[in-house]
């Protein structure tokens, strides 16, 4: 970095669960990346070193870099770890009486089977439900009603609020309080003369109202999030706060932004007041950092996947845009709050590989090694076979070399654990055995992915699939081609994926406004319901120091079928104000789309159609890291072949001695035909037969399949 | 060493049906034990709270264990309707 | 047979996890019915040629082995006119169905023109054209008031739509474009499970799926098998009474275990009711698989295999095997749910007399699956028919080393889930007074059974000043989740109507917002079974059964039952009667005064009592 009077570098840092990351973006300049051990609860901690590691790597120092930075982005684990760690405040909740336990109650057993797995769903009587945040002890409920018009029945009783708050906070101790009444999204009122009486009962009191936080309909789901966010409000504006204070103290002056779950940023101070948005705010980041490589590519459709020690994420990315989760939880608690959907399973490096006593059938996962003991070849005292393990077993990696020689691998041990567990109960050799489950491993990771394509109407064969983390770019030649994906790229900033997505972020203000309208109706009442909308956020971007020509509005309307549950979130496409021919495109949209996502014939029109949501999603536009393109030299790879030796090849269905090369030593332009190896700083990249993989003028490495290797 | 028989009862040594808590033997392993047991049998009615009041004319049987008043098992009868019997082969 | 290599088997078994999973996801789809999409009241499953059951998802587990008798009754009635893109139907309850609203869609999947496998679904449809709306008809006395009912009928040929028959179908059903989804849905799914399995075979090869459908099937008997010689020998009885009207029924059963078979014996239950209640034999054989799954079967495929060592001893002319024409269109509220739970106590008995599986033993949870069932105008002006669906809120059984979760559903179907309080008031036109977990419902023991939930509605902007609903309430004089190991039974169901409407005319001051049935005004009549109006300012005020408690009350940790006090679980009252637990005055247990209370329990119950005063 050269002058370091210009104040022009944008700096991302994404807490992780194990490391924090940092891109360091210099106009004109290569990526910077820093990467430090995450330390909770202490978070900003690893976030300061992650920045001074990036610091180094510019040759420059944390205040150098700091005061010549222009903005600051982050994402933090902040809140899922205070959910994680049980950590929170001491919460109290208030509700509309007669209906103190929906919290308790979780809407029956969906509290009890939310979250698990297949199996643990079919052993119920193992089955329990979260320890709630909320005791019953602290729950009290107040005399008021509101209809589902949201018209008062009753209004609410001030005197026994007061009882109730004091109660809570006197004799239970009580430092937050979440307030949640029936069908208060249609009349905040009730809620709303609550924080007014604990204002002036409790001073200081935390208080977060669903009115507020999560204004939507279904009152299980919209108490456990104003529940979340009183839980871990005061630790998430303390962090923020801290952080702030720590950057400044560093020299830096600019702002601090956010990310949300649902993919953009927030202001610190805004941020401070919904600590629910920031829970999976990684993921989030991710998929919005695969979105924009995706645009800088061309590629408008992508499956995100990401596959690391111990699960595997995958996120879909349909014509630029994602799909929010519909049943979203956290640490097996429903909440509601947009969020980009980010499907998780079991399947990692460290999926323990294990035969069934019984009937001997083998099988990787969900159990996981984790970091310690982690793979038997770490030699940390792991004794369980490891995906890792199956991965050295067929030849992948290079025990001797392993993350640029950092660690050495113990192949041996390796090799003889897994002929002692698996291979001979089998009646295999090792090699027959690991080729096997490596196959398991990518047949589950493929029927996943066809899963949740399937379940969003999709077919896989229109997407290009991303491949980040340590262990998706050794699987992902395999799955890649069943599921018959355009081709593969493995990003150049796979390992800060995220922090590269906080970089490629807006500012992003979500608002909704629920309300029933049939189908057809005045499109004065939509306007009506739109106009304050974006009036609010048109002053609240232009607060936060946006010009209009950096502001995007887009807004949709939820529709659904008259007897039918099923809501799809329809885009208007129309100029604003909305006039009669915008409408009937709009409902036409929404006829496509539904029909699109549900299939043909699954549309029952007999019934009407109503209008229940009214979204509006604000930007505030940032400016663009530009990527520079590097120059494409001609395409002879042989250069940075380093070796041979055997590795599994589906194809062959056995090992075949193939090339192995050294990522490091590669130049944009060149192509390798596999079979073969390409060893990274973090990964290692298997092709398979008749797949080509090039380095692109990005350094991502882009993986097509050869004709014949591709049906359609 | 005894070997266990239900959540409650155990077959000892001497191939009897005993308490899992104090030994109290009711009888021979295979037979039903039952009738060994310290018997309340009561309406139902008035055997909980609040919402066992609507209850008719059904029974509570308790057996406890005559040596140490461990409950051991419970069944709802009707008046005049025999035991259930549960026989364990060992 | 050789077998596939275990490495192909493993992958084969996923795929086929996963092609429930996806027609599952079609069937949800293309209803769109809140019934399918928050109850869960659906299935798909998997057979191989012969109809036998291969692989069952999570859904209604009744239905698993119902769906196989479906497929094997087609094939009996269909032979040699089995085609390949066939969908057949059959909703008979005397061939194979539950009742006439549970409609069976079955379709075969051939490949390479051989038949290689077949496909099943099962919703419970909108409507069936029964005497009342929605399929339950407690008025009925004979099948043939119960609705349309099929032994089996080709509804789709070769992929073409039979039309005819369809349109015969809607034309005898109330909504029949509802009906028409739930169908076409059911077809959607029958078309997904058809194309995934036919490319799973295309991939790997019929013979290799062939040997890995046969392993599966033959892995699960060898488990199964493997599981019941683990646990004695033995005969374990149970007993469950419930209540229709005036009358009174049994449900017996007696479970022996004989190396490793089991056999169920329902001899000596009820004749057969004239109300609807009554199981036709395969919903008894369901009934008690329901529970068999779950609990035996947990870590093991549901398919044929686990059905090979099993049989079933139902008396024809009983209430667990009636005879057609008997009235049966509440069995799955009705005397299945009594099957349910006596096979819960049997094998959980069983379970608790094993050293290694006494940990899987359970008391009953949710053991009357009351059902309320409304239908009317709702204040949209839309026809509105349905179920409440705290029917799935259920309360589990004690367990020996936790309580019952509260509110926590039930066995046969493990992903149950109610409503919110908001959904229904925005389809229903009713208005809720209050609706939480009930105290003192749990059935006490060491571990007590979860609580129940108690709700009261009454109507709300009703176009037509009111809604009916059904009742099909049992274990309202008795108890049928029973206790375990010396726990009691939860606390039988209640169901009233309050009369607000005539103490308004006597000139009472009505409270329309009472929290609680002791704060209503009007008289309040006990009711369990037949169709009432909900009108005006009347209230039905509904409360469901507690789940049965295990183990001795009195050796329950005093801190619990202190915890339980505090939160409203149990009562003070019950703490110290039946608990033996005695709270100071801060709701802090009293030690001494605890153990005391306890000592005095045990005189008592040895019929010391004179001795310890």
């Amino acid at each position: 970095m050269g002058n370091s009077a210009k104040t022009t570098c944008v700096v991302a840092t994404d807490v992780g669960g194990t490391c924090t990351d940092t891109i360091v973006f210099v106009p004109g300049e290569p990526l910077y990346l820093g990467k430090a051990l995450s330390t909770p609860p202490n978070f900003a901690e690893g976030v300061i070193n992650s920045i001074c590691s990036a610091a180094d790597s510019m040759n420059s120092s944390l205040a150098n870099l700091l005061s010549s930075t222009s903005l600051f982005v982050h994402g933090s684990t902040v809140v899922d770890n205070t959910l994680l760690t049980r950590e929170g405040a001491c919460t109290g909740l208030i509700t509309t009486e007669g209906f103190e336990d929906t919290l308790l109650i979780t809407r029956g057993a969906y509290g009890r089977w939310g979250g698990l797995s297949e199996d643990g769903i079919k052993h119920p009587v193992a089955t329990e439900r979260a320890v709630p945040l909320v005791p019953g002890e602290r729950i009290q409920g107040v005399p008021e009603r509101v209809d589902y018009k949201g018209a008062a029945l009753r209004e609410i009783d001030l005197d026994a609020t007061e009882e109730a708050v004091r109660y809570l906070i006197e004799e239970k101790g009580v430092e937050a309080l979440a307030v949640c009444f029936l069908w208060s999204f249609y009349n905040p009122g009730h809620e709303q003369a609550v924080r007014q009486v604990i204002e002036r009962v409790a001073p200081g009191t935390y208080v977060s109202l669903s009115s507020d936080i999560a204004p939507v309909p279904g009152e299980y789901e919209r108490t456990s999030t104003t529940v979340i966010n009183a839980y871990a409000g005061n630790i998430a504006a303390d962090y923020l706060n801290n952080l702030q204070e720590l950057l400044t103290g560093e020299g830096y002056d600019g702002p601090l932004l956010v990310m949300q779950g649902y993919g953009g940023l927030l202001p610190a101070n805004e941020a401070a007041g919904r600590a629910v948005g920031m829970i999976e705010c990684g993921p989030a980041a991710g998929v919005i950092g695969s979105r924009f490589l995706g645009q800088t590519m061309g590629d408008k459709d992508v499956i995100a996947a990401d596959m690391g020690g111990t699960t595997f994420k995958v996120g879909v990315i349909q014509g630029g845009e994602f799909d929010y989760a519909r049943e979203p939880m956290v640490d097996r608690f429903h909440y509601v709050a947009p969020k980009i959907e980010v499907v998780s399973i079991g399947a990692g490096g460290g999926s323990i590989v294990s035969l069934d006593p019984r009937s001997n059938v083998p099988s990787v996962g969900p159990r996981s090694a984790g970091a310690r003991p982690g793979p038997i070849c770490y030699g940390q005292g792991g004794e369980e076979p490891t995906l890792t393990d199956v991965m050295i077993l067929v030849g992948y990696m290079n025990p001797e070399n392993f993350l640029g020689g950092s660690i050495k691998l113990d192949f041996e041990r390796t090799r003889a654990i897994f002929r002692e567990k698996i291979a001979a109960p089998l009646g295999l050799d090792v090699e027959e055995a690991a080729m096997g489950i490596y196959r398991i491993a990518a047949a589950q990771i493929t029927d996943l992915i066809h899963e949740i394509t399937v379940e969003r109407g999709l077919d896989p064969r229109d997407f290009v699939l991303h491949a980040f983390g340590g262990s998706c770019p050794l699987v992902c030649g395999i799955f890649g081609a069943e599921l018959n994906v355009k081709r593969i790229v493995i990003p150049y900033t796979a390992s800060v994926n995220c922090a590269f997505g906080l970089v490629s972020a807006d500012i992003v203000h979500e608002y909704t406004v629920t309300k029933t309208l049939a189908v057809p109706s005045h499109v004065e009442e939509i306007n009506a319901i739109f106009d304050p909308m974006i009036e609010q956020a048109c002053t609240q971007l232009s607060e936060e120091g946006f010009d209009e020509a950096c502001t995007a509005y887009d807004w949709s309307i939820d529709f659904r079928y008259g007897r039918q549950v099923h809501e799809v979130t329809t885009p208007v496409r129309a100029e604003r104000p909305l006039n009669e021919a915008g409408l009937q495109a709009l409902i036409d949209d929404f006829e496509a789309l539904y029909e699109r996502k549900y299939g043909k014939g699954s549309a029952y029109r007999a019934a009407g159609m109503e209008m229940t949501m009214f979204r509006l999603t604000a930007r505030g536009l940032m400016k663009r890291p530009e990527l520079d393109k590097l120059v494409l030299g001609d395409t002879n790879a042989s250069g940075a072949r380093i070796g041979r030796r055997p590795i599994f090849v589906e194809a062959a269905g056995e090992l075949v001695e193939s090339d192995i090369y050294d990522f490091e030593l590669l130049q944009p332009g060149n192509e390798i035909i596999g079979p073969a190896v390409i060893h990274t700083p973090i990964t290692t990249i298997v092709l398979q037969d008749k797949q080509t993989g090039h380095l692109d003028e990005y350094r991502n490495m882009v993986i097509e399949f050869d004709c014949g290797g591709r049906k359609k | 060493m005894n070997v266990r028989i239900s959540a409650s009862l155990v077959v000892n040594d001497m191939g009897q049906i005993a308490c899992m808590d104090c030994g109290h033997e009711f009888g021979p392993q295979g037979k039903p034990w039952k009738e060994a047991a310290q018997i309340d049998e009561a309406p139902l009615k008035g055997s909980g709270g609040h919402p066992y009041s609507n209850a008719s004319n059904i029974l509570l049987r308790r057996f406890y264990c005559p040596g140490c008043a461990k409950l051991i098992d419970t069944e709802t009868a009707l008046h005049g309707d025999p035991f259930l019997n549960d026989i364990v082969k060992l | 047979m050789s077998a596939v290599d275990p490495i192909t088997f493993s992958i084969i078994r996923h795929r086929l996890y996963r092609v429930i999973d996806e027609a599952v996801i079609t069937l949800k789809h293309v209803s769109g019915s809140a019934i399918t999409n928050e109850g869960h009241d659906l299935m798909v499953s998997l057979y191989r040629a012969d109809g036998s059951l291969l692989m069952g998802g999570v859904g209604f587990l009744h239905h698993l082995t119902s769906a196989a008798e479906a497929c094997k009754a087609i094939i009996r009635r269909f032979e040699g006119r089995i085609n390949e893109g066939d969908v057949f139907l059959t909703n008979c309850p005397y061939t194979a169905a539950l009742h006439t609203s549970d409609v069976y869609l079955v379709a075969p999947i051939h490949y390479e023109g051989k038949l290689v496998a077949w496909s099943a679904c099962f919703v419970h449809v909108y409507d069936i054209g029964a005497m009342v709306p929605g399929g339950f008809s407690p008025d009925s006395r004979d099948i043939f008031t119960e609705g349309f009912s099929s032994p089996g009928l080709k509804l789709v040929d070769r992929g073409e739509m039979n039309t005819d028959i369809m349109d015969t179908l809607l034309n005898m059903v109330r909504a029949p474009e509802m009906v028409a989804l739930d169908l076409s849905s059911m077809i959607a799914a029958n078309n997904v499970a058809r194309e995934r399995m036919v490319a799973l075979v295309e991939k790997y090869g019929p013979v290799s799926v062939d040997q890995a459908c046969q392993s599966l099937v033959d892995q699960s008997e060898q488990s199964f098998r493997d599981r019941l010689c683990e646990l004695p020998d033995g005969r374990w009885e149970s007993r469950q009474y419930f209540d229709i009207e005036d009358e009174t029924y049994r449900v017996l059963l007696a479970m022996t275990k004989n190396k490793d078979t089991l056999t169920f014996d329902f001899t000596g239950s009820s004749e057969q009711s004239k109300y609807g209640i009554n199981c036709a034999y395969w919903a008894s054989w369901g009934g008690f698989f329901a529970p068999l799954f779950p609990l035996l079967c947990y870590d093991i495929t549901w398919n044929d295999g686990v059905l090979r060592p099993i049989s079933m001893i139902a008396p024809e002319g009983t209430i667990v095997n009636c005879t057609r024409p008997a009235p049966i269109s509440l069995a799955t509220v009705g005397a299945i749910q009594s099957v349910n739970n006596a096979a819960c106590i049997c094998i959980s008995k069983m379970l608790s007399a094993s050293e290694k599986y006494a940990k899987e033993a359970t008391a009953v949870w949710h053991g009357s699956h009351f059902a309320i069932f409304m239908f009317g105008q709702n204040q949209k002006n839309q026809e509105a028919i349905g179920i409440m669906t705290e029917t799935f809120g259920g309360a589990g059984g004690g367990r020996s080393f936790a309580d019952g979760v509260d509110v926590g559903g039930e066995i046969p179907n493990p992903i149950g889930r109610m409503a919110n309080v908001e959904t229904t008031e925005s389809h229903f036109p009713v208005r809720y007074l209050f609706r939480r977990a009930t105290s003192d419902s749990g059935g006490a023991g060491k571990y007590r059974g979860g609580t129940s939930l108690e709700y009261a509605i009454q109507q709300h902007d009703s176009p037509d000043g009111g809604i009916h609903y059904v009742v099909s309430g049992k274990g309202t004089k008795f108890s049928m989740s029973d206790g375990l190991g010396g726990g009691h039974p939860g606390a039988p169901c209640n169901f009233r109507w309050v009369h607000n409407n005539e103490a308004a005319l006597e000139g009472k001051n009505i409270n329309p917002f009472a929290n609680s049935a002791e704060e209503m005004t009007g008289e309040q009549e006990s009711i369990s079974w037949g169709v009432f109006p909900l009108m005006d300012r009347d209230v039905l005020y509904v409360r469901s059964d507690g789940g049965g408690g295990y183990g001795d009350p009195i050796e329950r940790d005093p801190a619990n039952t202190a915890r339980d006090v505090r939160e409203g679980a149990v009562s003070e009252m019950v703490a110290r009667r039946i608990y033996g637990v005695v709270l100071d005055d801060s709701g802090a247990v009293d030690e001494t005064a605890s153990e005391e209370a306890r000592a005095v329990i045990r005189n008592e119950r040895l019929g010391r009592v004179e001795a310890a005063k």
